[in-house]
């Protein structure tokens, strides 16, 4: 039991803490300790997971450690393999975050932001653009994100959108998807 | 000190339920509740937050809201954004994981989930025109943004390298 749990901490740690660009990023590396190295979960099982990640809101990331840890080892898994994922990048966004607040005022350290802002603007501009590619695909959707983007305008709550916008997807879309 | 911890874990609660699409989708969200709700920070700084959480690997989802809690409340802080940010979704797949797998595949739940992905692009693409206003104060911004475009489609230089790279760039131009 010991072994699994370790296991189940190594796994996630690994996979979190070597993955650029936030919890999507993370999911092939997931699935290469899980399904590939320490045979957890067979591929189809691993897809119906990230199914059920996908379908709640939230950071994919750690919901999918809570609930391949809880399967392998119970709630100490679960505790394990969420520590594993979170831990270390916390440790060292707190350090970057102390080196900024002390430097905050130095010449350097503002030319270098300076210089990464647009950047950082470019890959969420990205990010938005491949969710795009996925999200759009008919007239409806174009209408949906055009009235989004007026009530966004107007100051209206993004959380408020959400909803709506799931629960008109929920009677526009239905038919649709069941005929599929 | 407590009405700090209240409100950073209300505000990271509402950012990261409400978000779909992994901690990415949730930057926005939280760019609303961080800057314009509770004024703990800057389009600016949070724009330098986020710089920092993609400078480093992991999950953004809990990366945003350990610095910013920090921040705000020292550890303290940092504990109560993570396990608003993550507790609700982990006690969610970890005690319902049998029922909702059921529903995962469920034409209702498609549906929903196809009506809500527009509005997740359009708060993304939001956050990058927030951040942008703030950030295009001179023509070399345009052109790093502009290297970060090519780079992005015409090689497989990894967006690390990239915020790296720029930084080292920003201190030699700028100072």
């Amino acid at each position: 039991m010991l072994r699994r749990l370790w296991d189940v901490f190594i796994a996630f740690t690994r996979s979190a803490n070597l993955g650029f660009g936030g919890g999507p990023a993370m999911i092939p590396l997931m699935q290469n300790e899980v399904v590939k190295r320490y045979h957890w979960m067979n591929d189809e099982e691993f897809t119906d997971a990230l199914a059920v990640g996908n379908s709640l809101p939230g950071p994919i990331a750690t919901k999918m450690a809570g609930y391949i840890g809880y399967k392998v080892g119970g709630g100490l898994g679960a505790l394990l393999a969420l520590l594993g994922t979170v831990v270390p990048s916390l440790l060292a966004v707190m350090f970057l975050s102390h080196l900024i607040t002390v430097y905050a005022h130095s010449p350097e350290l503002k030319a270098m932001l300076q210089a990464v802002r647009p950047v950082v603007v470019i890959l969420i501009a990205q990010t938005a653009l491949g969710m795009g590619k996925k999200a759009f695909s008919n007239s409806v959707t174009w209408g949906i994100a055009a009235v989004a983007a007026v009530l966004l305008y107007f100051n209206v709550h993004p959380a408020i959108i959400i909803v709506a916008s799931m629960l008109f997807g929920y009677v526009v879309f239905k038919n649709e998807s069941q005929q599929r | 000190m407590l009405e700090h911890l209240w409100n950073l874990f209300v505000g990271f609660f509402r950012a990261s339920n409400f978000g779909f699409g992994g901690g990415p989708a949730t930057v926005p969200l939280m760019q609303v509740e961080v800057v314009n709700k509770f004024h703990w920070l800057t389009n600016a700084q949070f724009a330098d937050a986020v710089a920092a959480a993609n400078a480093l690997p992991g999950p953004v989802g809990t990366k945003i809201p350990g610095f910013v809690g920090y921040q705000i409340a020292g550890w303290p802080g940092a504990i109560v954004g993570i396990l608003a940010s993550i507790g609700p979704t982990v006690l969610a797949v970890v005690i319902l994981g049998s029922v909702l797998m059921r529903f995962a595949n469920s034409p209702g739940l498609k549906a929903a989930l196809k009506g809500v992905r527009p509005v997740i692009v359009v708060l993304i693409a939001q956050t990058s025109l927030q951040m942008g206003m703030t950030s295009f104060p001179n023509l070399m911004t345009w052109g790093i943004a502009l290297a970060t475009i090519a780079l992005l489609y015409y090689s497989k230089v990894h967006p690390a390298l990239m915020i790296v790279t720029s930084m080292m760039f920003g201190l030699v131009v700028f100072r």
